[in-house]
């Protein structure tokens, strides 16, 4: 199988990595990266566990081959914040109880994070679409607009 | 297997690369619908040609009351731009509709064409604005309508081993021209449409001048209700030219039986309400509200 | 009310950090040095004889290091739900599967599986096993499965029926109740195969130690059970296996109690082949079409009434679609009958059920446990008892609800309700009066408002054994280690046992952490299912905190000088309440003389001072739980655009009376998820086959659960009964929020259109097609 060095900036950090063309980037980055934080639903674009920001925007991890993130700047789960300096839309998912199971958490609060970096006043209906893309089973997902929302405001504020 | 992944930087060089590969090369824009086909094995090849990087690709212009939208434009390009949303309304409510927002952020409208999915939304919109493909070929450049694009269900005419669309082009509403896009979907996301309907409307001292509506799954791509729109030509715009329009469009639609997305009997009782539904919408976007 | 320090407090669950940050582990995302990768053989058939099969070709391809079929795995009955390890005599467990058999009985069925350096390798293993199989006749429908026509799906059950358990429960006399009845109503519904559809499809990863010992991370939600049925299997003695969550799963909603389909087995079976650690994560595909389902099938109704509304006689009847093997499927239709019985004062009830062998998906536990099977038809039919008595069915309902003390089917007592208030809170929020007055004549899109209610259990007993252990471990620095084997699927048991811990213990949260979910780490218990962490768990923790306590104070008390039912624990401070009068003591009978200078001392000093005389505090809760009736009343209101069948839910009002709400913010989340759950089995959600038996809905693309734009407001509200038997007053709530849900968004479209449906998922082309119909 031809490999292929494959460049791009993983959470701000520059990254060279072996890849086959066959390669999805969500298989690169949870088995050859280890950041398993993104997660794999489906793996075909169905429920948006895997959601990641690429060059800003937010797509399904496991419909991107690797090779597509060539040169781009890529944020997963790992590298939006953690204790100490948390994303906005972490502290509120935490607070409001958006969060059951966990696993569809990532992508959900990826997706959150590309609609506030877009917006900081979204509108329900606008987080609905944002996020219509990121399957929850567990939250009816009545908390995790709430918790966009109240990131939302949040970030107003810091503004 | 696939060996190979480029970006070429120009369409010449795209085409070319298809060209030096032989069949064995392939193009890929967004590549949702792609990236699930080669791992099944409907699709085989060897290389990857990614178009998204070819700078004229990305483009959406307006030019001579004429709007052109690049090969690499996603469906939130083509939804979220103004140009759109306010020139050509039914494609920015098809592209809006497909998939889900991640799908969207890396789908690319002409891709949606290409694919050839017989009720693909941005399909059935572009076929009701009247748009015409821009075909790269090894030999030179072809246009091709959207509506002559597809030859069968799941087969696209365009050759992705060896050709490359380059855009599609339709004229902008003017004044008094009015379009929609209507879909009947079991939900809002992550859903394809058990039915959609696309209508471009020109109006004219309280008449039709003319109507193009297209409409799909009803056949192997998205169908033009032509009886409806000879019906409109010309007629008074009232609901009830507009109801009597809705109900001939079922002259032109031949719906299979999805045991996924509606019976037959279903699509076929239905259809005409989205028409109407469509018409009416069309109608008030070009501005006259219909009495 | 009482107020509490932790208790019925909204605090951060104390895995969020790790969930939000995504450093939470997962089977899924598991690896163990030289790990290998598994993928299974599916059967492409419903049903038929493998004559044989060669692995040969397989086990050459580079990379695959072993190849497991029928022929060289255990051949040990067993069934992949925990009943097999908790079925009480005289009732026996059905044991009707093997990892992998001769016949498969359904598109799906394991045939083979292969493990290997990658998935990929695995998986084009897979395509070179060469097998013959001779097609069997095969059935999908239980009542056609019943017919002496019908193919035997398992040789040893005739008439298809597992175990041959029909489950008749006679209360009253129900023929005299009728006869004495002024009005009888009688409808048959059909229920659809719903999913679970949980986030993180089944998984497990097995490593076997050349000691023999075994140890399996998997997404079980009863860690202890699969540990015995693994046991079973491999005879291994139990005390050799360890079995656990990593430690979290991503969602369960019933799919996992006992094996995750058969992901725990494989992994072992595999991983003894091949002497590695073996991993298995089922695709999405498998989770659909290879992993329990709801129960589908057909319940009847039939309920008597005095003409003043009192209700007089029910007949239940539910003949249930079991699928290929027996899982869950003679405790579901027990469910289903009791709680159907459960919710009104009927004086003469006959309860009728069962579950048939068909060559489907089999079908198992999932959230509410039959219990929405026989509330959306029950309530259907009150509804239509209202109607004919004229009178309004939330009256109807409130003259008929259970009370407490009543005398029910059941075996423990209905201890609690606060369903009335629930009823009237849930009426207020949906505005009931506006019902009938929501549409001007001629219009195309209706509205309609309609309700239901319902109750459940908050333990798995009488239907299985239910007990459950605890442990409470002072460490040397006065903090508190909490051991417990439930899981927490996401449901905040992790976050809500310790806080019941912290308030026995008077301790901050702070100073709790909790090991839970794993065999080797704690003690035994069920597992998390039947709606019991919280309840049944939450009672061991109630146990295991009071006995560290009371070892603490005794302790505190010869530190302290003093008796030591005089002293308090708040805060992590032990003090000394009251005042020694002579050799009296004020506020205590017991009394002793010679109390040292100091009134308090920290937990921290005590439990160091203990450790340095070679003490720890250990408490330990055993316990055999009561059982306890959760309440619930849900309002819908709906719209039906009649042109085109389709219905749009405006908003739920979801009462629900939890005895106590623990975490406030986690029991609403409960709740919110149920209720979406629950509109997704009445409008959309469905799995169905063709006629070769092929599953259709196999993705979250044609599965049609709710997305986050489909979702209406849901006004979710709790009601605190504060029941005598559950910790803190709680009552089950896991599984209640989809139990009466269909039920109100059914008589809402009955409100909107007349039309009584009597089938869902209630489709936009199911409704159109009625409407049409209707208007002939
Ligand atoms: S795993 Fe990528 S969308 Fe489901
Ligand atoms: S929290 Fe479990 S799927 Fe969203």
């Amino acid at each position: 199988m031809s490999s292929k060095i494959l460049k791009f900036t993983l959470n701000g950090e520059p990254v060279e990595i072996a890849v086959s063309p066959e390669d999805m980037l969500v298989d690169v980055l949870r088995d050859k990266l280890e950041l398993t934080g993104t997660k794999k639903g489906c793996g075909k674009g169905e429920c948006g566990a895997c959601t990641i920001i690429m060059d800003g925007e937010a797509v399904n991890s496991c419909l991107v081959p690797a090779m597509k993130a060539m040169s781009a700047s890529v944020e997963t789960i790992e590298g939006i914040g953690g204790p100490g300096k948390f994303h906005p839309v972490q502290e509120t998912f935490m607070d409001l109880g958006a969060i059951q199971c966990g696993f569809c958490t990532p992508g959900m609060i990826m997706s959150s994070k590309a609609l506030l970096d877009k917006t900081t006043s979204p509108t329900s209906q606008e987080i609905k679409k944002a996020l219509a893309g990121n399957i929850c089973r567990c939250t009816g997902y009545v908390k995790i607009e709430e918790a966009v929302m109240a990131a939302a405001e949040k970030m107003r504020e810091k503004q | 297997m696939l060996q190979d992944y480029l970006f070429p930087e120009t369409i010449s060089e795209a085409v070319s690369f298809l060209k030096s590969n032989e069949g064995q090369a392939r193009i890929i824009a967004g590549g949702t619908d792609l990236l699930l086909d080669i791992p099944e094995g409907k699709i085989k090849t060897s290389c990857l040609v990614d178009i998204t990087r070819i700078p004229e690709l990305s483009k959406i212009t307006l030019e001579d009351g004429v709007i052109s939208i690049g090969a690499a434009v996603t469906h939130n390009q083509a939804a979220n731009s103004e140009l759109i949303q306010e020139k050509a309304a039914a494609l920015a409510q098809a592209a809006s509709c497909v998939g889900s927002y991640q799908i969207r952020n890396s789908a690319t409208v002409i891709g949606n064409v290409c694919n050839a999915q017989p009720a693909a939304d941005t399909a059935v919109a572009l076929v009701a604005l009247g748009a015409v493909a821009e075909i790269a070929n090894p030999g030179g450049t072809e246009y091709v309508p959207v509506e002559k694009m597809y030859a069968g269900v799941g087969k696209s005419t365009i050759d992705s081993a060896s050709q490359l669309v380059t855009r599609v082009s339709f004229p902008a509403a003017q004044k008094k021209q009015g379009t929609a896009f209507v879909r009947l979907h079991q939900r809002k996301a992550l859903a394809l449409p058990m039915l959609n309907v696309a209508a471009m409307v020109a109006l004219e001292g309280g008449k039709f001048l003319w109507a193009r509506i297209a409409m799909a799954p009803v056949g192997p791509g998205p169908v033009r209700a032509l009886s409806a729109e000879e019906i409109l030509k010309g007629a008074e715009v009232t609901p009830e030219v507009i109801e009597k329009a809705a109900q001939s469009a079922l002259e032109q639609a031949n719906p299979r039986s999805s045991a996924l997305r509606g019976s037959k009997e279903y699509r076929t009782s239905v259809l005409p309400v989205l028409v109407r539904r469509a018409l009416e919408q069309a109608v008030a976007n070009a501005g006259s509200s219909c009495k | 009310m009482k107020e509490y320090n932790v208790v019925g407090h909204s605090v951060r669950r104390l895995d969020a950090v790790e969930k939000a940050t995504g450093t939470a582990g997962f089977t899924s995302d598991m690896k163990l040095p030289g790990m290998l990768y598994a993928k299974v053989l599916r059967s492409p058939y419903a049903h038929a004889r493998i004559l044989s099969i060669d692995t040969s070709e397989a086990e050459k391809l580079p990379g695959v290091k072993a190849v497991a079929t029928h022929k060289n795995t255990p051949r040990e009955l067993f069934n992949t739900s925990a009943t097999m390890t908790f079925t009480v005599p005289p009732m026996v467990p059905v044991l009707d599967q093997y990892i992998f058999d001769n016949v498969v009985r359904y598109v799906g069925d394991e045939v083979a599986a292969v493990a290997a350096v990658t998935e990929k390798i695995a998986e084009a293993a897979l395509k070179l096993i060469k097998v013959e199989y001779e097609l069997l006749p095969a059935v999908f429908d239980p009542l056609e499965a019943m017919t002496p026509e019908a193919p035997v799906i398992h040789e040893s059950h005739k008439k298809n029926i597992p175990g041959g358990e029909v489950i008749q429960i006679p209360y009253g006399d129900a023929e005299k109740g009728f006869a004495e009845s002024d009005l009888i109503i009688e409808k048959t519904f059909k229920v659809p195969v719903q999913k679970q559809a949980q986030m993180e499809t089944q998984a497990a990863v097995a490593q076997v130690g050349l000691d023999g010992k075994i140890t399996v991370w998997s997404t079980t939600q009863t860690p202890h059970p699969t540990k015995m049925i693994l046991a079973k299997i491999f005879s291994v003695p139990e005390s050799k296996i360890r079995v656990l969550n990593p430690p979290y799963i991503g969602g369960g909603f019933g799919v996992r109690i006992g094996l995750s389909a058969k992901a725990e087995p494989i992994a072992v079976a595999l991983s003894m082949l091949a002497k590695k650690p073996v991993k298995i994560v089922y695709t999405r595909k498998e989770d659909f079409i290879a992993s329990d389902t709801r129960h589908a099938g057909y319940v009847t109704v039939k309920l008597g009434a005095k003409k003043d509304g009192a209700f007089h006689a029910m007949y239940l009847k539910a003949i249930l679609n079991g699928g290929a093997y027996c899982s869950f499927s003679c405790e579901t239709p027990g469910v289903l009958g009791c709680m159907g019985m459960a919710v009104y004062r009927i004086p003469n009830q006959f309860y009728y059920g069962h579950s048939v062998y068909t060559n489907t998906t089999p079908s198992g536990a999932m959230r509410g446990f039959g219990n929405p099977q026989a509330m959306y038809p029950i309530e259907s039919v009150v509804d239509m008892m209202a109607e004919q008595l004229g009178m309004d069915p939330l009256e109807l309902r409130l003259k008929n609800i259970m009370q407490v003390g009543d005398p029910w089917p059941l075996p423990y007592k209905c201890s609690s309700t606060g369903l009335a208030e629930c009823i009237a809170k849930g009426a207020r929020s949906i505005g009931w009066e506006k019902r009938g007055k929501l549409n001007k004549p001629g219009a195309k899109k209706l509205r309609g408002i309609g309700m239901g209610v319902g109750t459940h259990c908050s333990n798995a007993w009488p239907w299985c054994g239910d007990y459950d252990n605890a442990y409470i471990t002072v460490q040397q620095d006065g903090s508190i280690h909490l051991a417990t084997g439930v899981p927490d699927m996401g449901t905040g048991t992790s976050t809500s046992l310790p806080q019941i811990a912290a308030e026995v213990m008077g301790v901050g949260l702070d100073k709790v952490s909790i090991t839970f979910a794993d065999s080797a780490s704690t003690p035994f218990t069920i597992g998390s299912h039947a709606s019991r962490t919280l309840y049944a768990a939450g009672t061991a923790v109630v146990e295991a905190a009071r006995d560290a306590r009371k070892q603490v104070l005794e302790y505190a008390g010869e530190f302290l000088k003093v008796a030591p039912e005089r002293l308090e624990l708040k805060d992590s401070v032990i003090y000394v309440t009251g005042q020694a009068v002579g050799n009296d003591c004020s506020g205590s009978g017991v009394c002793q003389t010679g109390e040292s200078e100091r009134k308090s001392i920290s937990l921290k000093e005590l439990a160091y001072n203990a450790h340095l005389r070679n003490k720890q505090f250990i408490g330990v809760g055993r316990i055999v739980p009561d059982n306890a009736p959760p309440w619930h009343a849900h309002f819908a209101e709906v719209e039906v655009d009649t042109e085109l069948g389709q219905i749009r839910v405006i908003k739920v009002a979801a009462v629900h009376d939890v005895g106590k709400a623990v975490n406030p913010m986690i029991v609403e989340g409960q709740i919110e998820g149920g209720v979406l759950m629950g509109i997704g089995y009445a409008l959309s959600e469905e799995i169905k086959y063709d006629e070769k038996g092929k599953q259709l809905h196999d993705s979250f693309h044609k599965y049609m659960l709710a997305t986050a734009d489909d979702t209406p407001e849901i006004d979710v509200m709790i009601v605190e009964s504060n029941d005598p038997t559950g910790p803190f007053g709680a009552k089950g709530v896991g599984e209640t929020g989809l139990v009466p849900t269909a039920a109100a968004i059914a008589n809402a479209v009955y409100d909107a259109t007349g039309i009584r449906f009597t089938e869902i998922p209630l489709t936009e082309e199911r409704v159109f097609r009625a409407l049409a119909e209707n208007r002939k």
